[in-house]
Protein backbone atom coordinates (compact mmCIF):
# COMPACT_ATOMS: atom_id res chain seq x y z
CA UNK A 1 0.00 0.00 0.00
CA UNK A 2 1.63 3.29 -1.00
CA UNK A 3 1.56 6.31 1.30
CA UNK A 4 -0.38 8.32 -1.29
CA UNK A 5 -3.22 5.82 -0.89
CA UNK A 6 -3.29 6.19 2.91
CA UNK A 7 -3.28 9.98 2.49
CA UNK A 8 -6.16 9.72 0.04
CA UNK A 9 -8.18 7.53 2.40
CA UNK A 10 -7.74 9.60 5.54
CA UNK A 11 -10.13 12.49 4.73
CA UNK A 12 -12.92 9.97 4.12
CA UNK A 13 -12.42 8.23 7.49
CA UNK A 14 -13.82 10.50 10.15
CA UNK A 15 -12.86 8.20 13.04
CA UNK A 16 -9.27 7.57 11.87
CA UNK A 17 -7.84 10.57 13.70
CA UNK A 18 -4.05 10.48 13.55
CA UNK A 19 -3.88 6.67 13.84
CA UNK A 20 -1.94 4.70 11.25
CA UNK A 21 -4.04 3.22 8.44
CA UNK A 22 -2.99 -0.38 7.85
CA UNK A 23 -4.01 -3.05 5.35
CA UNK A 24 -6.32 -4.51 8.01
CA UNK A 25 -8.07 -1.21 8.82
CA UNK A 26 -11.84 -1.65 8.45
CA UNK A 27 -13.08 1.25 6.35
CA UNK A 28 -16.60 1.10 7.72
CA UNK A 29 -15.39 1.06 11.34
CA UNK A 30 -13.27 4.12 10.57
CA UNK A 31 -16.37 5.97 9.38
CA UNK A 32 -16.66 5.42 5.62
CA UNK A 33 -20.38 5.91 4.87
CA UNK A 34 -22.06 5.10 1.59
CA UNK A 35 -21.94 8.59 0.14
CA UNK A 36 -18.28 8.95 1.04
CA UNK A 37 -17.54 5.51 -0.40
CA UNK A 38 -18.88 6.77 -3.75
CA UNK A 39 -16.70 9.86 -3.53
CA UNK A 40 -13.74 7.67 -2.61
CA UNK A 41 -14.36 5.55 -5.71
CA UNK A 42 -14.27 8.72 -7.84
CA UNK A 43 -11.07 9.88 -6.11
CA UNK A 44 -9.38 6.51 -6.68
CA UNK A 45 -10.36 6.37 -10.33
CA UNK A 46 -9.18 9.95 -10.92
CA UNK A 47 -5.92 9.63 -9.00
CA UNK A 48 -4.82 6.24 -10.28
CA UNK A 49 -6.42 6.61 -13.72
CA UNK A 50 -8.07 3.20 -13.37
CA UNK A 51 -11.58 1.91 -13.65
CA UNK A 52 -12.37 -0.80 -11.12
CA UNK A 53 -13.69 -3.81 -13.07
CA UNK A 54 -17.34 -4.81 -12.63
CA UNK A 55 -16.53 -7.96 -10.66
CA UNK A 56 -14.62 -5.92 -8.06
CA UNK A 57 -17.45 -3.47 -7.46
CA UNK A 58 -18.59 -5.23 -4.29
CA UNK A 59 -18.85 -4.58 -0.57
CA UNK A 60 -15.87 -6.89 0.08
CA UNK A 61 -13.60 -4.74 -2.10
CA UNK A 62 -14.47 -1.75 0.11
CA UNK A 63 -14.17 -3.72 3.40
CA UNK A 64 -10.58 -2.87 4.38
CA UNK A 65 -7.79 -0.61 3.19
CA UNK A 66 -5.98 -3.78 2.07
CA UNK A 67 -8.86 -5.18 0.01
CA UNK A 68 -9.35 -1.84 -1.70
CA UNK A 69 -5.63 -1.45 -2.35
CA UNK A 70 -5.52 -4.97 -3.85
CA UNK A 71 -8.34 -4.03 -6.24
CA UNK A 72 -6.54 -0.86 -7.30
CA UNK A 73 -3.25 -2.70 -7.79
CA UNK A 74 -5.00 -5.35 -9.89
CA UNK A 75 -6.74 -2.73 -12.02
CA UNK A 76 -3.47 -0.85 -12.58
CA UNK A 77 -1.84 -3.96 -14.01
CA UNK A 78 -4.60 -4.48 -16.58
CA UNK B 1 -50.04 34.59 -22.20
CA UNK B 2 -49.05 32.08 -19.51
CA UNK B 3 -52.54 30.58 -19.54
CA UNK B 4 -52.16 29.65 -23.20
CA UNK B 5 -49.01 27.69 -22.57
CA UNK B 6 -50.16 26.00 -19.37
CA UNK B 7 -51.86 23.44 -21.59
CA UNK B 8 -48.82 22.83 -23.78
CA UNK B 9 -47.76 19.22 -24.11
CA UNK B 10 -44.46 18.24 -22.51
CA UNK B 11 -43.80 15.75 -25.32
CA UNK B 12 -44.18 18.47 -27.95
CA UNK B 13 -41.84 20.76 -26.00
CA UNK B 14 -39.29 17.96 -25.70
CA UNK B 15 -39.57 17.17 -29.42
CA UNK B 16 -39.00 20.77 -30.40
CA UNK B 17 -35.95 21.02 -28.12
CA UNK B 18 -34.65 17.84 -29.76
CA UNK B 19 -35.14 19.27 -33.24
CA UNK B 20 -33.25 22.41 -32.25
CA UNK B 21 -30.17 20.27 -31.48
CA UNK B 22 -29.80 21.59 -27.94
CA UNK B 23 -30.33 18.15 -26.35
CA UNK B 24 -27.32 16.72 -28.20
CA UNK B 25 -24.88 18.98 -26.35
CA UNK B 26 -23.01 17.14 -23.66
CA UNK B 27 -22.71 19.96 -21.07
CA UNK B 28 -26.10 19.72 -19.34
CA UNK B 29 -25.34 22.46 -16.81
CA UNK B 30 -24.58 24.96 -19.59
CA UNK B 31 -27.61 23.88 -21.60
CA UNK B 32 -29.84 24.36 -18.57
CA UNK B 33 -28.29 27.70 -17.70
CA UNK B 34 -29.23 29.05 -21.12
CA UNK B 35 -32.60 27.29 -21.46
CA UNK B 36 -34.24 27.63 -18.06
CA UNK B 37 -35.21 31.31 -18.08
CA UNK B 38 -37.06 30.95 -21.38
CA UNK B 39 -38.62 27.60 -20.42
CA UNK B 40 -39.82 29.09 -17.14
CA UNK B 41 -41.22 32.14 -18.93
CA UNK B 42 -43.15 30.06 -21.45
CA UNK B 43 -44.35 26.91 -19.74
CA UNK B 44 -46.04 25.62 -16.61
CA UNK B 45 -43.96 24.30 -13.71
CA UNK B 46 -44.92 20.72 -14.66
CA UNK B 47 -43.56 21.02 -18.19
CA UNK B 48 -40.31 22.60 -17.02
CA UNK B 49 -39.96 19.78 -14.50
CA UNK B 50 -40.47 17.20 -17.24
CA UNK B 51 -37.72 18.75 -19.38
CA UNK B 52 -35.35 19.42 -16.49
CA UNK B 53 -35.25 15.85 -15.20
CA UNK B 54 -34.41 14.58 -18.66
CA UNK B 55 -31.67 17.11 -19.45
CA UNK B 56 -30.05 17.14 -16.01
CA UNK B 57 -30.08 13.46 -15.12
CA UNK B 58 -31.75 10.95 -17.45
CA UNK B 59 -29.92 11.90 -20.66
CA UNK B 60 -26.47 12.22 -19.02
CA UNK B 61 -26.84 8.79 -17.39
CA UNK B 62 -27.86 7.24 -20.71
CA UNK B 63 -25.08 9.06 -22.52
CA UNK B 64 -22.46 7.81 -20.06
CA UNK B 65 -23.16 4.31 -21.39
CA UNK B 66 -21.71 5.21 -24.79
CA UNK B 67 -23.27 4.91 -28.23
CA UNK B 68 -23.44 1.13 -28.48
CA UNK B 69 -26.45 -1.21 -28.45
CA UNK B 70 -30.02 -0.53 -27.48
CA UNK B 71 -29.05 1.97 -24.76
CA UNK B 72 -26.98 3.97 -27.24
CA UNK B 73 -29.84 3.94 -29.74
CA UNK B 74 -32.41 5.16 -27.19
CA UNK B 75 -29.96 7.78 -25.97
CA UNK B 76 -29.64 9.15 -29.53
CA UNK B 77 -33.42 9.07 -30.02
CA UNK B 78 -33.96 10.91 -26.74
CA UNK B 79 -31.39 13.54 -27.74
CA UNK B 80 -33.36 14.08 -30.95
CA UNK B 81 -36.48 14.58 -28.82
CA UNK B 82 -38.14 11.46 -30.27
CA UNK B 83 -38.17 9.48 -27.03
CA UNK B 84 -39.37 10.80 -23.65
CA UNK B 85 -37.53 9.46 -20.60
CA UNK B 86 -38.38 8.98 -16.94
CA UNK B 87 -35.76 8.56 -14.26
CA UNK B 88 -37.12 6.18 -11.65
CA UNK B 89 -35.08 6.14 -8.44
CA UNK B 90 -37.61 6.78 -5.64
CA UNK B 91 -38.78 3.35 -4.59
CA UNK B 92 -42.16 2.01 -3.50
CA UNK B 93 -40.39 -0.11 -0.89
CA UNK B 94 -38.28 2.52 0.88
CA UNK B 95 -38.10 6.19 1.85
CA UNK B 96 -36.97 8.31 -1.08
CA UNK B 97 -34.19 9.69 1.10
CA UNK B 98 -32.86 6.21 1.68
CA UNK B 99 -31.98 4.73 -1.71
CA UNK B 100 -29.68 2.18 -0.05
CA UNK B 101 -32.77 0.31 1.20
CA UNK B 102 -34.67 0.28 -2.08
CA UNK B 103 -36.31 -3.04 -2.84
CA UNK B 104 -36.94 -3.00 -6.61
CA UNK B 105 -34.86 -5.89 -7.86
CA UNK B 106 -33.07 -6.70 -11.10
CA UNK B 107 -32.30 -10.39 -11.53
CA UNK B 108 -29.47 -10.80 -14.00
CA UNK B 109 -29.01 -13.90 -16.12
CA UNK B 110 -26.68 -14.38 -19.04
CA UNK B 111 -28.93 -12.64 -21.53
CA UNK B 112 -31.90 -11.18 -19.57
CA UNK B 113 -32.73 -8.82 -16.72
CA UNK B 114 -35.97 -9.34 -14.82
CA UNK B 115 -37.28 -6.35 -12.89
CA UNK B 116 -39.75 -6.59 -9.98
CA UNK B 117 -40.94 -3.85 -7.67
CA UNK B 118 -42.25 -0.33 -7.90
CA UNK B 119 -41.30 3.32 -8.18
CA UNK B 120 -43.36 6.26 -6.95
CA UNK B 121 -43.57 9.98 -7.60
CA UNK B 122 -41.71 9.72 -10.88
CA UNK B 123 -41.76 12.65 -13.30
CA UNK B 124 -42.90 11.59 -16.80
CA UNK B 125 -44.03 8.20 -15.45
CA UNK B 126 -47.37 8.37 -17.24
CA UNK B 127 -46.04 9.93 -20.46
CA UNK B 128 -42.54 8.52 -21.03
CA UNK B 129 -41.58 5.89 -23.59
CA UNK B 130 -38.80 4.43 -21.43
CA UNK B 131 -37.76 4.61 -17.80
CA UNK B 132 -34.30 4.38 -16.38
CA UNK B 133 -34.94 2.25 -13.32
CA UNK B 134 -32.58 2.11 -10.35
CA UNK B 135 -32.70 -1.46 -9.06
CA UNK B 136 -30.87 -3.76 -6.69
CA UNK B 137 -28.98 -6.68 -8.24
CA UNK B 138 -27.36 -7.78 -4.97
CA UNK B 139 -28.79 -7.99 -1.44
CA UNK B 140 -25.88 -6.29 0.38
CA UNK B 141 -26.57 -2.84 1.81
CA UNK B 142 -23.71 -1.27 -0.11
CA UNK B 143 -23.48 1.33 -2.85
CA UNK B 144 -22.17 -1.31 -5.29
CA UNK B 145 -25.42 -3.33 -5.12
CA UNK B 146 -27.35 -1.24 -7.67
CA UNK B 147 -27.66 -0.83 -11.40
CA UNK B 148 -29.67 1.18 -13.90
CA UNK B 149 -31.84 -0.70 -16.35
CA UNK B 150 -33.65 0.84 -19.28
CA UNK B 151 -37.25 -0.37 -19.31
CA UNK B 152 -39.59 0.35 -22.25
CA UNK B 153 -42.82 1.35 -20.51
CA UNK B 154 -44.96 -0.66 -22.93
CA UNK B 155 -43.20 -3.89 -21.86
CA UNK B 156 -45.44 -6.66 -20.45
CA UNK B 157 -45.61 -6.42 -16.64
CA UNK B 158 -45.32 -2.62 -16.44
CA UNK B 159 -48.26 -0.66 -15.03
CA UNK B 160 -48.47 3.07 -14.49
CA UNK B 161 -50.76 5.27 -12.47
CA UNK B 162 -51.02 9.04 -12.23
CA UNK B 163 -50.00 10.62 -8.94
CA UNK B 164 -52.74 13.26 -9.14
CA UNK B 165 -53.56 16.61 -10.66
CA UNK B 166 -50.73 18.78 -9.32
CA UNK B 167 -47.71 19.43 -11.59
CA UNK B 168 -49.83 19.42 -14.74
CA UNK B 169 -47.71 18.47 -17.75
CA UNK B 170 -45.07 16.61 -15.73
CA UNK B 171 -46.83 13.24 -15.96
CA UNK B 172 -45.88 12.48 -12.35
CA UNK B 173 -46.93 8.98 -11.40
CA UNK B 174 -46.17 5.59 -9.98
CA UNK B 175 -44.72 2.59 -11.83
CA UNK B 176 -45.08 -1.08 -11.01
CA UNK B 177 -42.87 -3.81 -12.45
CA UNK B 178 -44.06 -7.37 -12.26
CA UNK B 179 -41.60 -9.85 -13.76
CA UNK B 180 -40.62 -7.36 -16.47
CA UNK B 181 -38.05 -9.09 -18.65
CA UNK B 182 -35.71 -7.16 -20.96
CA UNK B 183 -32.49 -8.09 -22.70
CA UNK B 184 -29.30 -7.83 -20.67
CA UNK B 185 -28.22 -5.15 -23.15
CA UNK B 186 -30.74 -2.86 -21.38
CA UNK B 187 -28.40 -2.53 -18.38
CA UNK B 188 -27.00 1.01 -18.48
CA UNK B 189 -23.30 1.18 -17.67
CA UNK B 190 -21.80 -1.43 -15.39
CA UNK B 191 -23.83 -3.30 -12.78
CA UNK B 192 -22.58 -2.03 -9.42
CA UNK B 193 -22.19 1.55 -10.61
CA UNK B 194 -25.85 2.57 -10.37
CA UNK B 195 -25.60 4.76 -7.27
CA UNK B 196 -22.21 6.15 -8.29
CA UNK B 197 -23.63 7.17 -11.68
CA UNK B 198 -26.56 8.81 -9.93
CA UNK B 199 -24.22 10.68 -7.58
CA UNK B 200 -22.22 11.95 -10.58
CA UNK B 201 -25.32 13.54 -12.03
CA UNK B 202 -27.53 14.46 -9.08
CA UNK B 203 -25.43 17.56 -8.39
CA UNK B 204 -26.28 18.80 -11.90
CA UNK B 205 -29.95 18.14 -11.19
CA UNK B 206 -29.66 20.28 -8.07
CA UNK B 207 -27.92 23.05 -10.00
CA UNK B 208 -30.76 22.83 -12.53
CA UNK B 209 -33.23 23.28 -9.68
CA UNK B 210 -31.34 26.33 -8.43
CA UNK B 211 -31.14 27.92 -11.90
CA UNK B 212 -34.80 27.26 -12.46
CA UNK B 213 -35.72 28.66 -9.04
CA UNK B 214 -33.71 31.76 -9.82
CA UNK B 215 -35.55 32.35 -13.12
CA UNK B 216 -38.89 31.65 -11.46
CA UNK B 217 -38.28 34.08 -8.57
CA UNK B 218 -37.18 36.83 -10.95
CA UNK B 219 -40.21 36.35 -13.20
CA UNK B 220 -42.77 36.26 -10.38
CA UNK B 221 -41.20 39.30 -8.70
CA UNK B 222 -41.24 41.25 -11.98
CA UNK B 223 -44.91 40.34 -12.56
CA UNK B 224 -45.76 41.32 -8.99
CA UNK B 225 -43.88 44.61 -9.33
CA UNK B 226 -45.91 45.46 -12.45
CA UNK B 227 -49.19 44.73 -10.69
CA UNK B 228 -48.20 46.80 -7.64
CA UNK B 229 -47.21 49.73 -9.82
CA UNK B 230 -50.66 49.75 -11.43
CA UNK B 231 -52.92 48.83 -8.52
CA UNK B 232 -54.66 51.81 -6.93
CA UNK B 233 -54.09 52.17 -3.19
CA UNK B 234 -55.12 55.25 -1.23
CA UNK B 235 -54.29 58.33 -3.26
CA UNK B 236 -51.69 56.54 -5.36
CA UNK B 237 -50.69 52.97 -6.23
CA UNK B 238 -49.64 50.04 -4.02
CA UNK B 239 -45.99 50.51 -4.98
CA UNK B 240 -45.97 53.95 -3.30
CA UNK B 241 -46.68 52.34 0.07
CA UNK B 242 -43.60 51.94 2.28
CA UNK B 243 -44.75 48.68 3.86
CA UNK B 244 -45.49 47.13 0.46
CA UNK B 245 -42.07 48.20 -0.82
CA UNK B 246 -40.34 46.80 2.26
CA UNK B 247 -42.02 43.42 1.86
CA UNK B 248 -41.24 43.36 -1.83
CA UNK B 249 -37.61 44.25 -1.12
CA UNK B 250 -37.34 41.25 1.19
CA UNK B 251 -38.48 39.06 -1.69
CA UNK B 252 -35.85 40.62 -3.92
CA UNK B 253 -33.14 39.94 -1.36
CA UNK B 254 -34.16 36.28 -1.24
CA UNK B 255 -34.11 36.09 -5.04
CA UNK B 256 -30.60 37.55 -5.11
CA UNK B 257 -29.56 34.94 -2.56
CA UNK B 258 -30.68 32.23 -5.00
CA UNK B 259 -28.74 33.89 -7.84
CA UNK B 260 -25.61 34.09 -5.70
CA UNK B 261 -25.94 30.40 -4.82
CA UNK B 262 -26.16 29.54 -8.52
CA UNK B 263 -23.00 31.42 -9.38
CA UNK B 264 -21.00 29.96 -6.49
CA UNK B 265 -22.03 26.39 -7.33
CA UNK B 266 -19.03 24.11 -7.88
CA UNK B 267 -20.16 21.66 -10.52
CA UNK B 268 -20.06 18.01 -9.50
CA UNK B 269 -19.61 18.88 -5.79
CA UNK B 270 -22.09 16.67 -4.00
CA UNK B 271 -21.81 18.31 -0.57
CA UNK B 272 -22.21 21.81 -2.03
CA UNK B 273 -25.22 20.65 -3.97
CA UNK B 274 -26.97 19.63 -0.74
CA UNK B 275 -26.35 23.02 0.86
CA UNK B 276 -27.55 24.86 -2.24
CA UNK B 277 -30.66 22.75 -2.62
CA UNK B 278 -31.80 23.33 0.97
CA UNK B 279 -31.14 27.08 0.74
CA UNK B 280 -32.87 27.45 -2.62
CA UNK B 281 -36.00 25.63 -1.45
CA UNK B 282 -36.30 27.98 1.53
CA UNK B 283 -35.71 31.12 -0.53
CA UNK B 284 -38.19 30.19 -3.28
CA UNK B 285 -40.88 29.65 -0.72
CA UNK B 286 -40.16 33.02 0.89
CA UNK B 287 -40.25 34.84 -2.46
CA UNK B 288 -43.53 33.21 -3.46
CA UNK B 289 -45.03 33.86 -0.02
CA UNK B 290 -44.17 37.57 -0.31
CA UNK B 291 -45.64 37.80 -3.82
CA UNK B 292 -48.79 35.87 -2.90
CA UNK B 293 -49.36 38.15 0.08
CA UNK B 294 -48.79 41.32 -1.93
CA UNK B 295 -51.08 40.19 -4.76
CA UNK B 296 -53.89 39.35 -2.35
CA UNK B 297 -56.87 37.44 -3.73
CA UNK B 298 -55.41 37.65 -7.28
CA UNK B 299 -52.83 35.07 -6.30
CA UNK B 300 -55.59 32.43 -6.01
CA UNK B 301 -56.67 32.77 -9.65
CA UNK B 302 -55.98 29.84 -11.99
CA UNK B 303 -52.27 29.87 -12.77
CA UNK B 304 -51.74 32.32 -9.89
CA UNK B 305 -48.92 32.56 -7.39
CA UNK B 306 -50.70 30.69 -4.59
CA UNK B 307 -51.03 27.58 -6.77
CA UNK B 308 -47.48 28.00 -7.99
CA UNK B 309 -46.28 28.19 -4.37
CA UNK B 310 -47.97 24.87 -3.58
CA UNK B 311 -46.22 23.20 -6.51
CA UNK B 312 -42.91 24.97 -5.86
CA UNK B 313 -42.77 23.27 -2.47
CA UNK B 314 -41.37 20.42 -4.57
CA UNK B 315 -38.04 22.31 -4.61
CA UNK B 316 -37.71 21.06 -1.03
CA UNK B 317 -38.64 17.47 -1.86
CA UNK B 318 -37.93 16.25 -5.42
CA UNK B 319 -34.34 15.12 -5.88
CA UNK B 320 -33.70 15.06 -2.11
CA UNK B 321 -35.89 16.16 0.80
CA UNK B 322 -34.50 19.10 2.78
CA UNK B 323 -34.51 17.24 6.10
CA UNK B 324 -32.45 14.39 4.72
CA UNK B 325 -30.09 16.80 2.98
CA UNK B 326 -29.60 18.73 6.23
CA UNK B 327 -28.59 15.45 7.88
CA UNK B 328 -25.99 15.07 5.11
CA UNK B 329 -24.86 18.68 5.53
CA UNK B 330 -24.33 18.09 9.27
CA UNK B 331 -22.32 14.93 8.48
CA UNK B 332 -19.97 17.08 6.42
CA UNK B 333 -19.82 20.00 8.88
CA UNK B 334 -16.04 19.91 9.30
CA UNK B 335 -15.45 19.80 5.56
CA UNK B 336 -17.87 22.67 4.98
CA UNK B 337 -16.03 24.67 7.63
CA UNK B 338 -12.79 24.23 5.71
CA UNK B 339 -11.49 21.03 7.31
CA UNK B 340 -11.08 17.46 6.02
CA UNK B 341 -14.00 15.69 4.38
C1 LIG C 1 -42.96 16.72 -8.10
C2 LIG C 1 -42.06 15.59 -7.77
C3 LIG C 1 -41.34 14.99 -8.79
C4 LIG C 1 -40.51 13.90 -8.50
N1 LIG C 1 -39.82 13.32 -9.55
C5 LIG C 1 -39.04 12.24 -9.29
C6 LIG C 1 -38.37 11.57 -10.37
O1 LIG C 1 -38.46 11.96 -11.54
N2 LIG C 1 -37.61 10.49 -10.07
C7 LIG C 1 -37.48 10.02 -8.81
O2 LIG C 1 -36.79 9.03 -8.62
N3 LIG C 1 -38.12 10.62 -7.77
C8 LIG C 1 -38.89 11.72 -7.97
N4 LIG C 1 -39.56 12.33 -6.94
C9 LIG C 1 -39.47 11.77 -5.60
C10 LIG C 1 -38.52 12.54 -4.70
O3 LIG C 1 -37.18 12.43 -5.14
C11 LIG C 1 -38.72 12.01 -3.28
O4 LIG C 1 -40.01 12.42 -2.88
C12 LIG C 1 -37.68 12.53 -2.31
O5 LIG C 1 -36.44 11.89 -2.53
C13 LIG C 1 -38.08 12.33 -0.85
O6 LIG C 1 -38.50 11.04 -0.61
P1 LIG C 1 -39.89 10.72 0.13
O7 LIG C 1 -40.96 11.51 -0.52
O8 LIG C 1 -40.02 9.25 0.19
O9 LIG C 1 -39.71 11.32 1.57
P2 LIG C 1 -38.88 10.68 2.76
O10 LIG C 1 -37.51 10.34 2.31
O11 LIG C 1 -39.70 9.62 3.40
O12 LIG C 1 -38.80 11.92 3.73
C14 LIG C 1 -39.95 12.36 4.48
C15 LIG C 1 -39.49 13.42 5.47
O13 LIG C 1 -38.49 12.89 6.33
C16 LIG C 1 -37.32 13.69 6.28
N5 LIG C 1 -36.13 12.84 6.37
C17 LIG C 1 -35.86 11.74 5.62
N6 LIG C 1 -34.65 11.26 5.96
C18 LIG C 1 -34.16 12.05 6.92
C19 LIG C 1 -32.95 12.06 7.68
N7 LIG C 1 -31.99 11.16 7.49
N8 LIG C 1 -32.80 13.03 8.59
C20 LIG C 1 -33.75 13.97 8.78
N9 LIG C 1 -34.91 14.01 8.10
C21 LIG C 1 -35.10 13.07 7.19
C22 LIG C 1 -37.39 14.40 4.93
O14 LIG C 1 -36.67 15.61 4.95
C23 LIG C 1 -38.84 14.63 4.78
O15 LIG C 1 -39.22 15.78 5.47
C24 LIG C 1 -40.39 13.43 -7.18
C25 LIG C 1 -41.10 14.04 -6.15
C26 LIG C 1 -41.94 15.12 -6.44
C27 LIG C 1 -42.69 15.76 -5.31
Amino acid sequence: MDSRFADMLRPFLKYAGGAEITLESSLRDLGLDSMQAIELLFAIEDTYQVSLPDELLTDTTFATAGSLWAAISGARQC
Amino acid sequence: MREAVLDADARAVWASLGRSGVLSRDRPAEVLRSLLPSLDAQYSLGIVLSVCVQIATALPILRSHGPSGVVGRVSAEAARGEVVLALAATDAGAAGSDLMDLTTSARLSEDRVVVDGGKRWITNAVTADCALVLARHRPQRHFTSFLWVLVPLDAPGVTRESAGSLFSGAGVGHLTFSGVSVGRDHVVGAPGRGLAMFARHVATERLAGALWASALCRRVLADTRRVLAARPLGSGVAWDNAVVRDRFARGLVEARRVEALCSSFREGELVDSMVVKVAVAESVDRVLAVCAELLGAESFADGGVAGLRAEAAMFGVAGGASGALLAGVADHADYLLGGAR
